[in-house]
C-alpha cells in the first residue's frame, strides 16, 4: 500500500547521472539505490520508478529490494536523524528505556518522523561501539553512555 | 608509490622503509570508530597542533592507528618505543604529555590505567592485566600500523606471506598448508577452511570468485570492523593468497552498510595495493592477475548468510537458497565461489609465514589458532580480546575482562550472537572452543561475548533475540517466519504476566520444529537463545508464569517499582519515602508497618536489595532507603503506632503456636494478629528477638530498639512465653492435645558449623554465635588478648568488633577467599577496618596449637585461587608449602550456621533436607500436618527481611489452612496508592546521597554505643526528595487484580 506522499519538485536528472555512473547494470541496483537515497534523503516514488526504468527492471522487483533492506526509506525523513542502538550489549545496559523516553518526548515511534519534520527516530541492531553503550547517534555524532536523563539535553529542548 | 615488480623488490622496499623510520618517540593513538566516538580525533588534533606550535616535528611523531582493542579506556595512546600506555585522554592532556613524558621522560600517574578491582596502576601496555593473558597475533598489529599507509604494513612484515606463496609455493601446496593448520571459519559455522578452498578449486567452472564476508551482523561483535578499519591490508593479503590457491581472478569484499570507516579505509588500501602492484595484473611479477572491489550491504542481518549475501551482490533481495549446491560449487553468478569471514582471511598470511605446524600447536585438539572475542555488556574491561582456543570462560571474563562492574554478581555470558546461547556461572571453567560451546548449548559464532549480571532478566534476553530474528527473517520458510513469531508471542506473554502452565512445553516443542525445518542458518539456530535460557534458567521463566514476578526487575509490566520488586517483603518503598519527603512521618511509618513489623530494626541491619536496584543509582547514588526506613521507625510517638487496620475487635478462636521468637516467628505472629488470631510464641531464651537479640551486637542494633518493636507486637495480642523450649519444657504433641491447631516453626539457625581442625575442643575456642549471644545476654565471657576470628560473614565481623570493644589487643579475621567475595555487608567491613580489625585474605587455619590445655597459637595455610566452582567463584586451594604460625590465645570460628532441630520434634517424624533444613511444600507446610515452617530453619541462613517475608507467608498459609477461602483478600498485599505529589517532567534534584553522621572511631572503639547516628528530620526529607518515583509510571489498578488473587500466594519462593 503506497501512502500519499507530499508533492515536491524532484530533479530526476540526478538519478540518471547515478545510473550512468554504474553503466546501467542491473547487478548494481543496490549501490545505485544507496547513492540515490543519499541525494534525496529518502526514496520518492518517482525516483524508484526512474531507477526501474533505467535498469529495465520490473517495478515490483525494485520495490521488493527497497522494502527488504532496512537502510532504504520510503518516507521523507526529518532534518535530524536520531538512531538508538539496540544491540545486545546496549540492550543489557538499558537501551529500551532510552527508546521509550525518546518516544515519550518526541511522540513518535521508531521509523516515524515528527509532524514538523524535525526529527526521525530509528533503531539499529549494533553499531559496534559496545564499550560506550548505550549509544544514540544524532546526525552522525555518537553519544555514548546515554541515560534517560541525558535524552533531554540531546534533543536540545526542555 | 612505485610498483613492486618482484618478491626481491618487496624485501628491498621493506628494508628501506624500516631503515627510514625516524628514531624518535612515536605517539600512537587508537582511532577506530569507537575511539572517534569518544573524541580521539580531537586528541589527535590537539597533539598535532601542540607539536607544530613548539616546532617539535623532528622530535616526536604522531601515528593515528585503528582500534587497540581496549575500548573501555579510549581515547588511549601508546608512547613508543617505551610502550607507555595512557588512558581516557582529553585534548587538554596533549601539552602535558609532550612536556612531561616525551621530553621529560617522566610518567604522568593520573593517566595510567588503574585496575578497578585492586587499585593498582600500570605503566606499560604489556603489564596491564587486560593484555597480559592475550595472544594478539592478529590484532597485535593494529597499534603498529596507520591503516592509510601501506608502508606501515610492509614495515611490520606485510605481504611477506604473499611473496612466499607466489614465488615458493604452488596452489595445491598452499591449500595443503591451510588444511594442515586446522584453521576453521571464523564467521560462525567453523567449517575447515582448507577443505572449503579445495572444494572450490576442484569444482567445474571457467571462472571462480572469492568473497570476504564483512557483514558482521551479530549485535555485540565488532572484531571484523576493527580489523578492516585498523589493518585492511592483512585481509587483502589473505584474499590474494586464497585467490591464487583457488584460481580466482575477482574478489569482492561485502561490507555492511553501518561501517563507513571500514569502507573508507579498505578503499584506500585497495588503491595503494594496486599502485604497488600487489593487486591487479601480474602481481609481484608472478603472472597472477587478481583484483578486489567493495560491495556494500543495505541493512539486512540475513545477508551474513552466504547464499543471501551472494543474492545481495547480484542486486536481489537477500533470500537464502537451498544448499547443496554449496557456493564452492555454484555461487556468485552460478560460478564456484569461496566465501570466508574477515578474521579467517586475516589468519591466512600468518599460517603461510609461520607454517601450519606452528599454527596447529596453538589451541585445542579440534580448534586451532587464536580467536578474537568482543567482550561487552556488564564487564569492566570492554574490548576486543584475542586468546588461544581453549582458554576458559572464567579466565576471559574475570582475568582479562576484570569482572563485573559495581560489585554485581555474574549471571550468564551470551556467545555467538542471535544464533547462540547463554552460559551460566557454573560453567565458567568451560574451555572456549567450537565443540565445547556447542555441547553447552551455545555456539562460537563470530565471537561476540555479552556478559550479563544479576540485573539481566533471562526471559527478556530470549524475547530480545526472538524479536531480532523475527525482524531479520527473510520470510521464505513458513516454519521460520511463523514459528519465530509464535515463540515471540509466547515469551512476550510470559514477560507481561500472561504466561500459562504448559507454555514452556509448547515453547520447547516449537523450538524443535523451527530448528528442524528451516532452510538456512538463521532459522536453524533461531531456537538456541530460547532453548539455552530454558535449560539453565527455567526457574526464572517459572517465576514469571507462576508468581507473575520478574526477579531481575526488568519486565516492566510485572512490577511497580524496582525497589519494591526487589524487597522480599514487597514494601511500598516509593510510598513511604515520598511521605517522608512531605514531612508526613506518621503516615510513612504506618505505611511501612503495613508490610514490615520491624522498620527500626531493618533500618539498621537490612542488606537492602532495594537499594541495589534503585534507578537513582544511574544518576549518582541509590536513594538511602535503609536510612530513611530507620528514620521513620525511630520516629517518636506519643501513642504506639499500629499498622493500618490494627487488629480486629472480633478475635478468631483458633489456637496457633509459634516456635521461636526470632524475626520470622514474630512476623508470623504479627500478621496473624492482624487477621484476628491471638497466637502464642514459645521462646527458649530469656529474651525475644532471636538473632536480633543475641547475635547482632549492641553497637549495630541497640537492644532497646528490638524491645520496642517487639512490644508493639505484644500490644496486638500476641503472647510470648520466654524460657520455654519446645521439645523440652513443652512438647508439640502435648500442645496439639491442648487444642493448638497449627504451628509455625521458626527456630532459626544458631548452631555454629565446626571448622573440623585439630584443637577445636580446646579452652580458648569460642564459637561465633555462642560468643555473641553470651555478650548480648550479659553473661561472663572468657576472652584473651590476641584474637583470631575465622570467617567472612556478618557474624565474623560482629564477633571481631565485639572482641575489640571488650578489650582485645589485636583482632585478626582470617578469610579463605578474597575481599570482593566476603558475604558481610560492605559498610560493616569498612567500619571494622576503621576500628582497627585486621583482615587477612586467602588464608585458613589448619590446626590450633595447644599449650597447657589452652589455645596458644594457630597454624595457617595460604590459599591460591584455582578453578571456578558452581557458585561462579574461584575455589581456594591450600598451598601446603606456604604455612605460617600466629601467636593467639583465642579462636572464634564463625564460618556458618546450621539447624539443630532434633529435640524439637520428639515424638514426631519430620522430613529434613540433606543440609539439615526442614523440608516444606509450596505452602510452607512440613511433613507433619498442621505444622508449618519458615525462616533460616527452612531455607538455610538468610537475612532479616527474608525472615519477615517468610513470616508473612506463613501467616497467610496458616490462615488458609484453618479457614480456607479462595476469595479472601489480604489487605497489606494490595499496594496502596499514596497521594504525595511528584512532577514527572521536572529535573531530578541535583545532589547525591545525604550522608548520616557516625560516631568517630575514638568515641566508639571501647564501648557499645550505636555507631550510625541516623538522619535528622531535615536530612531525611532532603534525601527522600531524591527518589525518582518509578512507581508513577504504572497504573496501580492493573496490579491490584493480581495482588488480590489467591494465585499470588501459591507457589511461594524465597528470592
Amino acid at each position: 500500500m503506497l501512502q500519499k506522499e507530499p508533492t515536491m519538485e524532484i530533479d530526476l536528472k540526478q538519478v540518471d547521472a547515478v545510473l550512468s555512473s554504474y553503466g546501467r547494470r542491473k547487478e548494481f541496483l543496490i549501490p545505485i539505490l544507496q547513492d540515490v537515497q543519499a541525494l534525496y534523503n529518502w526514496l520518492p516514488r518517482e525516483v524508484i520508478r526512474r531507477v526501474a526504468e533505467g535498469l529495465e527492471l520490473p517495478l515490483i522487483d525494485v520495490y521488493g529490494v527497497v522494502t527488504f533492506y532496512k537502510s532504504f526509506s520510503l518516507k521523507p525523513r526529518g532534518k535530524h536523524l536520531i538512531t538508538v542502538c539496540l544491540g545486545t550489549a546496549c540492550h543489557v545496559r538499558g537501551s529500551p528505556r532510552i527508546v521509550d523516553e525518546l518516544q515519550r518526548k518526541l511522540k513518535i515511534k521508531p521509523g516515524e518522523t515528527t509532524q514538523d519534520r524535525e526529527y526521525t527516530l530509528e533503531t539499529v541492531n549494533c553499531l559496534g561501539c559496545c564499550a560506550i553503550g548505550p549509544i544514540v547517534v544524532k546526525d552522525g555524532t555518537y553519544y555514548g553512555q546515554m541515560s534517560t536523563q541525558k535524552v533531554v539535553s540531546l534533543l536540545g529542548r526542555e | 608509490m612505485k610498483r613492486i615488480a618482484s618478491p626481491e623488490q618487496l624485501e628491498e622496499l621493506r628494508e628501506a622503509i624500516i631503515k627510514g623510520i625516524p628514531q624518535i618517540p612515536c605517539i600512537t593513538i587508537s582511532s577506530g570508530t569507537c575511539g572517534l566516538a569518544r573524541g580521539s580525533d580531537k586528541v589527535v588534533q590537539a597533539f598535532k597542533e601542540e607539536i607544530k606550535r613548539r616546532n617539535l616535528e623532528d622530535k616526536v611523531v604522531i601515528k593515528v592507528t585503528g582500534c587497540h582493542g581496549f575500548c573501555q579506556v579510549e581515547p588511549n595512546m601508546i608512547l613508543q618505543p617505551e610502550g607507555i600506555f595512557y588512558v581516557h585522554l582529553k585534548p587538554e592532556d596533549a601539552g602535558e604529555i609532550i612536556t612531561k613524558t616525551v621530553l621529560g621522560k617522566k610518567v604522568i600517574e593520573r593517566l595510567l590505567y588503574t585496575d578497578p578491582n585492586t587499585g593498582e596502576k600500570f605503566v606499560h601496555e604489556k603489564e596491564i592485566p587486560f593484555y597480559r593473558k592475550q595472544q594478539r597475533f592478529i590484532l597485535g598489529n593494529n597499534p603498529l600500523v596507520d591503516p592509510t599507509k601501506i608502508t606501515d604494513y610492509i614495515a611490520v612484515g606485510g605481504y611477506e606471506a604473499l611473496a612466499k606463496a607466489l614465488s615458493k609455493m604452488n596452489p595445491e601446496g598452499i591449500i595443503e598448508e591451510v588444511k594442515k593448520s586446522g584453521l576453521r571459519g571464523r564467521g560462525g559455522a567453523g567449517f575447515p577452511t582448507g577443505y572449503k578452498w579445495d572444494f572450490c578449486r576442484r569444482a567445474k567452472g571457467d571462472k571462480r570468485y572469492i568473497i570476504c564476508n564483512a557483514d558482521e551482523g551479530d549485535p555485540g561483535a565488532y572484531m571484523d570492523r576493527s580489523l578492516l578499519e585498523g589493518n585492511p591490508h592483512s585481509i587483502l593479503e589473505g584474499m590474494v593468497i586464497g585467490a591464487y590457491a583457488i584460481g580466482a581472478n575477482e574478489g569482492i569484499i561485502y561490507v555492511r552498510n553501518e561501517y563507513p570507516l571500514a569502507v573508507k579505509n579498505v578503499t584506500i588500501a585497495l588503491e595503494q595495493a594496486r599502485e604497488c602492484g600487489l593487486l591487479g595484473k601480474n602481481i609481484l611479477g608472478s603472472g597472477f592477475d587478481f583484483d578486489i572491489r567493495i560491495s556494500r550491504g543495505a541493512g539486512a542481518f540475513v545477508c551474513g548468510e552466504e547464499t543471501a549475501l551472494i543474492a545481495s551482490i547480484e542486486g536481489k533481495r537477500g533470500e537464502p537458497r537451498q544448499r547443496p549446491p554449496f557456493p564452492a560449487i555454484k555461487g556468485l553468478w552460478g560460478k564456484p565461489t569461496n566465501i570466508n569471514n574477515v578474521e579467517t582471511w586475516a589468519n591466512v598470511p600468518l599460517i603461510i609465514t609461520k607454517g601450519a605446524d606452528w599454527y596447529s600447536s596453538i589451541g585445542t585438539e579440534k580448534s586451532k589458532g587464536t580467536k578474537i572475542f568482543s567482550l561487552v555488556g556488564k564487564i569492566n574491561n570492554t574490548g576486543l580480546v584475542e586468546v588461544p582456543m581453549g582458554m576458559s570462560l572464567g579466565e576471559i571474563i574475570f582475568d582479562i575482562g576484570g569482572g563485573i562492574p559495581e560489585g554485581k554478581q555474574f549471571k550468564a555470558v551470551q556467545t555467538g550472537g542471535p544464533s547462540g546461547g547463554c552460559i551460566p556461572k557454573d560453567l565458567l571453567n568451560l574451555p572456549v572452543d567450537y565443540e565445547k560451546l556447542a555441547e553447552a548449548g551455545s555456539i562460537m559464532g563470530s565471537g561476540g561475548m555479552v556478559v550479563m549480571d544479576e540485573d539481566t532478566c533471562m526471559v527478556d534476553v530470549a524475547k530480545y533475540f526472538l524479536n531480532f530474528l523475527q525482524d531479520e527473517s527473510c520470510g521464505k520458510c513458513f516454519s521460520c517466519r511463523e514459528g519465530i513469531r509464535r515463540m515471540l508471542e509466547i515469551v512476550t506473554d510470559i514477560t507481561e504476566g500472561r504466561g500459562k502452565i504448559g507454555d514452556l512445553e509448547l515453547l520447547e516443542e516449537l523450538a524443535q520444529v523451527v530448528k528442524d525445518t528451516s532452510q538456512c542458518g538463521l532459522g536453524q539456530t533461531a531456537s538456541n537463545p530460547v532453548l539455552s535460557t530454558l535449560r539453565y534458567f527455567r526457574d526464572e521463566y517459572e517465576a514469571h508464569i507462576k508468581q507473575r514476578k520478574c526477579p531481575a526487575g526488568v519486565c516492566r509490566e510485572l512490577f511497580i517499582s524496582p525497589c519494591q520488586n526487589a524487597c522480599p517483603a514487597g514494601m511500598n518503598v516509593p510510598g513511604y519515602v515520598s511521605l517522608i519527603g512531605e514531612g508526613r512521618f506518621q503516615e510513612a511509618l504506618e505505611l511501612a508497618l503495613d508490610t514490615n513489623p520491624f522498620p527500626s530494626i531493618c533500618g539498621r541491619v537490612c542488606d537492602h536489595p532495594c537499594m541495589s536496584k534503585c534507578r537513582r543509582n544511574q544518576i549518582d547514588e541509590p536513594v538511602a532507603i535503609r536510612m530513611l526506613k530507620r528514620f521513620i521507625g525511630d520516629y517518636e510517638q506519643e501513642n504506639l503506632i499500629l499498622p493500618p487496620g490494627g487488629t480486629p475487635k472480633e478475635k478468631l478462636p483458633h489456637k496457633v503456636g509459634i516456635v521461636g521468637a526470632g524475626p520470622a516467628g514474630l512476623s508470623c505472629a504479627y500478621f496473624l494478629a492482624r487477621l484476628g488470631y491471638q497466637p502464642t510464641v514459645f521462646e527458649a531464651l530469656p529474651v525475644a528477638g532471636g538473632m536480633l537479640a543475641i547475635a547482632i551486637p549492641e553497637n549495630r542494633l541497640p537492644k532497646r530498639v528490638v524491645q520496642q518493636e517487639i512490644e508493639r507486637i505484644e500490644a496486638m495480642g500476641v503472647e510470648i512465653n520466654l524460657y520455654t523450649q519446645v521439645g523440652k519444657d513443652v512438647k508439640l504433641l502435648e500442645l496439639f492435645d491442648e487444642g493448638y491447631q497449627a504451628f509455625y516453626v521458626a527456630v532459626g539457625m544458631y548452631g555454629d558449623r565446626r571448622m573440623g581442625i585439630p584443637g577445636e575442643e580446646l579452652r580458648g575456642v569460642v564459637q561465633g554465635v555462642d560468643f555473641l549471644r553470651d555478650v548480648n545476654l550479659k553473661r561472663r565471657v572468657k576472652m584473651g588478648k590476641r584474637i583470631v576470628v575465622v570467617g567472612g560473614g556478618n557474624t565474623a565481623i560482629d564477633a571481631a568488633r565485639t572482641a575489640l570493644r571488650l578489650g582485645a589487643e589485636e583482632v585478626t579475621i582470617l578469610y579463605r577467599r578474597t575481599r570482593q567475595e566476603m558475604p558481610a555487608f560492605e559498610e560493616e567491613i569498612e567500619q571494622a577496618l576503621q576500628e582497627g580489625v585486621r583482615l587477612e585474605f586467602l588464608v585458613a587455619p589448619t590446626k590450633i596449637i595447644e599449650r597447657e590445655n589452652r589455645v596458644n597459637g594457630v597454624e595457617v595455610v595460604r590459599m591460591r585461587l584455582g578453578e571456578f566452582d558452581s557458585s561462579g567463584r574461584r575455589r581456594p586451594i591450600p598451598q601446603p608449602d606456604k604455612t605460617y604460625r600466629m601467636e593467639v590465645d583465642t579462636v572464634i570460628p564463625a564460618i556458618g550456621e546450621f539447624a539443630d532441630i532434633r529435640e524439637l520434634f520428639t515424638g514426631l517424624e519430620v522430613v529434613t533436607n540433606k543440609d539439615g533444613t526442614i523440608k516444606t511444600d509450596k505452602w510452607g507446610m512440613t511433613s507433619i500436618l498442621g505444622v508449618f515452617s519458615g525462616g533460616d530453619v527452612a531455607t538455610g541462613p538468610a537475612t532479616v527481611i527474608r525472615a519477615v517475608a517468610a513470616g508473612e507467608r506463613g501467616a497467610v498459609a496458616i490462615d488458609q489452612y484453618l479457614r480456607p477461602d479462595r476469595t479472601r483478600v489480604y489487605p497489606w498485599r494490595v499496594t496502596k496508592h499514596v497521594d504525595t505529589y511528584y512532577d514527572l517532567e521536572a529535573e531530578p534534584v541535583p545532589y547525591g546521597q545525604v550522608q548520616g553522621p557516625t560516631l568517630s572511631v575514638d568515641a566508639r572503639k571501647d564501648n557499645f554505643k550505636e555507631v550510625d547516628l541516623g538522619y535528622t528530620a531535615q536530612m531525611a526529607m532532603k534525601e527522600a526528595k531524591r527518589c525518582l518515583r518509578c512507581d508513577l509510571e504504572v497504573d496501580l489498578e492493573k496490579f491490584h487484580q493480581w495482588e488480590k488473587s489467591l494465585k499470588a500466594i501459591e507457589e511461594v519462593k524465597t528470592w
